[in-house]
């Protein structure tokens, strides 16, 4: 579990388990997280590992085969709604309406969170801001560059204020320049929301994580601060070797 | 309802934003219903189903022309056109015309015809009058040839409906020739009979005794004496069928609205690719919500179209020669119809939003099962005139449920109650497919449902 702090729990998941339908073996099994108020969570792990089902679950996308999420101290099974007011998600597809514009988009999500009026137009122009897309909010995102859509997609899952916030890959596929200023304004966030992030690229998670879990085969094999874990293991430097050396260089398809 | 309305307002400027859609929307049943309707109407016109239009060139001048013309006017086989563009018509103009197919046929009565017609028509009357053993003079016989009056034909006009036109003109120049004979017989008998009498009376014969001899009248009684009456075989009543405008226009309406499910199924499937419904279902918003507001968002659609084929029918159509879309006596039934139908649309397009993994799948299955379903529904072509086993399939067909109710209003004279069993159907179905698109979305897990 996460380290000691005088934080309260924000997110715990215990025992979940996910069996697919057909599926032969469970895609989760006996995952369980409890994750600290302002921290960074790194959920890390190859592909098939059991990542975007944790998140699923977490996210109240996915209903579990067993075990519970509560967010807050809320119940996501019984009361969904109110998890998902507190909730913010960043997903790793571009999530946005591209024949709208970057402030259509901010302002229909913002709707659907209940913001109104001119609550609703402060909360989407200081997002807009925080993403640094002030020039470009009036036009389609269509014709936004890929590290502009990265920051409107970002903007979208930040602009109710979430306590928690999942973000999934936020950098994939983007320039170097957009990748740093999404990381920056991150870790100025991070006192703000909780985040639980998953990402690929080590180097972030060991950046930006406070706590990282690592998983394969729908379970966590190792999990604690990431320069903890790196001196634990003889003869890794850092997170990729670590997790290298903890799940194989065998190809994940 | 804020979230709602937000929906509706999103999904409204997203199709407003997609041109292509727009065109495929709005445009391809604007198209289809004039096309297809102006395609018809000529075809209706060449099978004589419809008002022809012949074109009359009257070289007489005189009585038994004009008569022609009166009494194929008073038929009401067809409409008398003497002028095209202002101008008079000669013989190589009708010709042209008709050959061209601009009108199925002209008649040209020849020049001299009424002196030529009552000269033959006295002779006749003339010849067949016997007195004692001497018959009339037979050698005027062959002085008088008899007049042609030719019947210029399109070739691609159908043949029963040439038999009933000839059939038609026949009966009007022997109502004329028994009248030309008649007026010859009141005229020659008398003389014929005064002869015969005076020749056998001798001396006897006087003024007074002419004035008590019987005399000709003409004006008769024009009664008929023989009623030819019709009736239908079977008890059952023949049912009204509808003109090419009353067929067409809410015809390709329904397809048209129809139509949507290609981009309300294509927008669920982008929607789910793109992560947006991920997004969206870890909102606090519901799916009913979500689902509801791309519904309202496509009955809006759909409405519009209603409104703009409708207009289309009341305006456009009769610019380009056809009847004037009559809409009935209950605009309240008209819009039930149309909202109904508009449900029914959204529901299949949910459907299969949700049952197609991809955009090539719901645009390929959606586009032809609503061909078919057209097809099926009596949309392409008039239900009364598929075979008794397409019309029994088409019973099944949403569209044909649509297209029964408007021509329930538009032609046979209908009111909302006349609608309701098509109605119910039509909301039937909206909500069936409705419960098995959320059937589907649960089974595959893509939604979480408390």
């Amino acid at each position: 579990m996460e380290g000691e702090t005088s934080r309260e729990n924000i997110l715990v998941a215990r025992d979940l388990s996910k069996v697919y339908r057909g599926a032969t073996r469970p895609a989760l099994n006996g995952f369980s997280v409890s994750i600290r108020e302002g921290s960074v969570f790194g959920l890390l792990g190859p592909n098939g590992a059991g990542k975007t089902t944790a998140t699923s679950i977490m996210n109240t996308l996915l209903k579990p085969t067993s075990g519970n999420v509560s967010v807050c101290g809320i119940d996501a099974a019984r009361y969904p709604g109110q998890v998902r007011a507190l909730i913010g998600c960043v997903p790793q597809e571009i999530a946005l309406y591209l024949n709208l514009t970057g402030r259509e988009n901010l302002l229909f999500f913002g709707s659907l969170y209940g913001l109104r009026g001119k609550r609703l137009e402060t909360r989407v122009s200081d997002a807009i801001e925080l993403v640094g897309l002030e020039e470009s909010a009036d036009q389609r995102v269509f014709t936004y560059s890929g590290g502009m859509k990265r920051r409107a997609n970002l903007a979208a899952g930040i602009l109710h204020n979430p306590k928690v916030l999942f973000l999934d890959e936020p950098t994939v596929g983007i320039d170097p320049q957009s990748r740093n200023m999404i990381l920056e304004k991150l870790a100025a966030l991070k006192d703000k929301i909780t985040m639980v992030y998953t990402t690929h690229y080590m180097e972030e998670a060991e950046m930006l994580c406070s706590y990282v879990a690592i998983m394969d085969g729908g379970q966590i094999i190792t999990e604690g601060p990431p320069e903890a874990l790196i001196h634990q293991r003889p003869g890794c430097a850092n997170l990729e070797e670590l997790f290298i050396s903890l799940t194989g260089k065998q190809l994940r398809d | 309802m804020m979230k709602l309305l937000s929906s509706v307002q999103k999904e409204l400027t997203l199709l407003r934003r997609d041109f292509g859609g727009l065109l495929i929307l709005f445009l391809m049943p604007v198209v289809l219903v004039v096309v297809v309707t102006l395609v018809q109407e000529n075809v209706l016109k060449s099978m004589g189903e419809t008002k022809t239009e012949i074109l009359f060139i009257n070289n007489d001048g005189k009585d038994v022309g004009a008569l022609i013309e009166k009494s194929l006017q008073k038929s009401g086989v067809a409409t008398i056109v003497t002028e095209v563009e202002g101008k008079r018509i000669d013989i190589d103009i009708a010709k042209k015309a008709v050959a061209k197919g601009d009108f199925q046929l002209a008649i040209v009565v020849p020049r001299g015809l009424t002196e030529s017609f009552r000269k033959k028509a006295k002779q006749q009357v003339k010849d067949s009058l016997i007195v004692g053993n001497v018959k009339g003079s037979t050698s005027a016989k062959a002085q008088h040839e008899v007049p042609e009056l030719l019947v210029y034909f399109d070739p691609a006009l159908r043949e029963t409906f040439r038999v009933g036109v000839m059939s038609s003109m026949e009966k009007v120049i022997l109502g004329i020739e028994t009248e030309e004979k008649i007026k010859a017989l009141s005229e020659l008998l008398p003389e014929k009979m005064e002869g015969a009498t005076r020749k056998a009376m001798g001396p006897m014969w006087s003024e007074e005794f002419k004035k008590s001899m019987p005399s000709f009248r003409f004006d008769w009684d024009n009664n008929p004496i023989i009623i030819v009456g019709e009736r239908v075989a079977s008890q059952v009543i023949a049912a009204k069928t509808p003109n090419t405008v009353q067929q067409n226009v809410p015809a390709w309406t329904l397809f048209g609205m129809f139509f949507i499910v290609a981009p309300l199924g294509a927008s669920l499937i982008r929607e789910r690719q793109d992560g947006m419904l991920a997004r969206l279902l870890t909102m606090p918003v519901s799916y009913l919500t979500i689902i509801s507001g791309k519904i309202a968002a496509y009955v809006v659609i759909c409405m519009i179209q209603f409104v703009l084929i409708m207009v289309v029918g009341k305006v456009v159509l009769p610019l380009l020669g056809t009847p004037v879309l009559d809409l009935g006596t209950s605009p309240a039934a008209l819009v039930l119809i149309a909202l109904s139908a508009a449900l029914a649309a959204s529901g299949y397009g949910i459907l299969l939003g949700t049952i197609a993994r991809t955009h090539e799948q719901v645009s390929a299955f959606g586009a032809v099962s609503v061909v078919i379903a057209a097809a099926l529904g009596g949309i392409m072509v008039p239900a009364y005139v598929m075979p008794k086993v397409m019309q029994a399939i088409g019973a099944f067909s949403p569209l044909g449920w649509g297209l029964n109710a408007f021509l329930n209003i538009f032609v046979r004279g209908g009111g909302v109650g006349s609608i309701l069993p098509e109605v119910a159907l039509m909301l039937l179905f909206f909500v069936s497919t409705t419960l098995l698109a959320w059937f589907f979305m649960f089974q595959r897990g893509r939604i979480r449902i408390h």
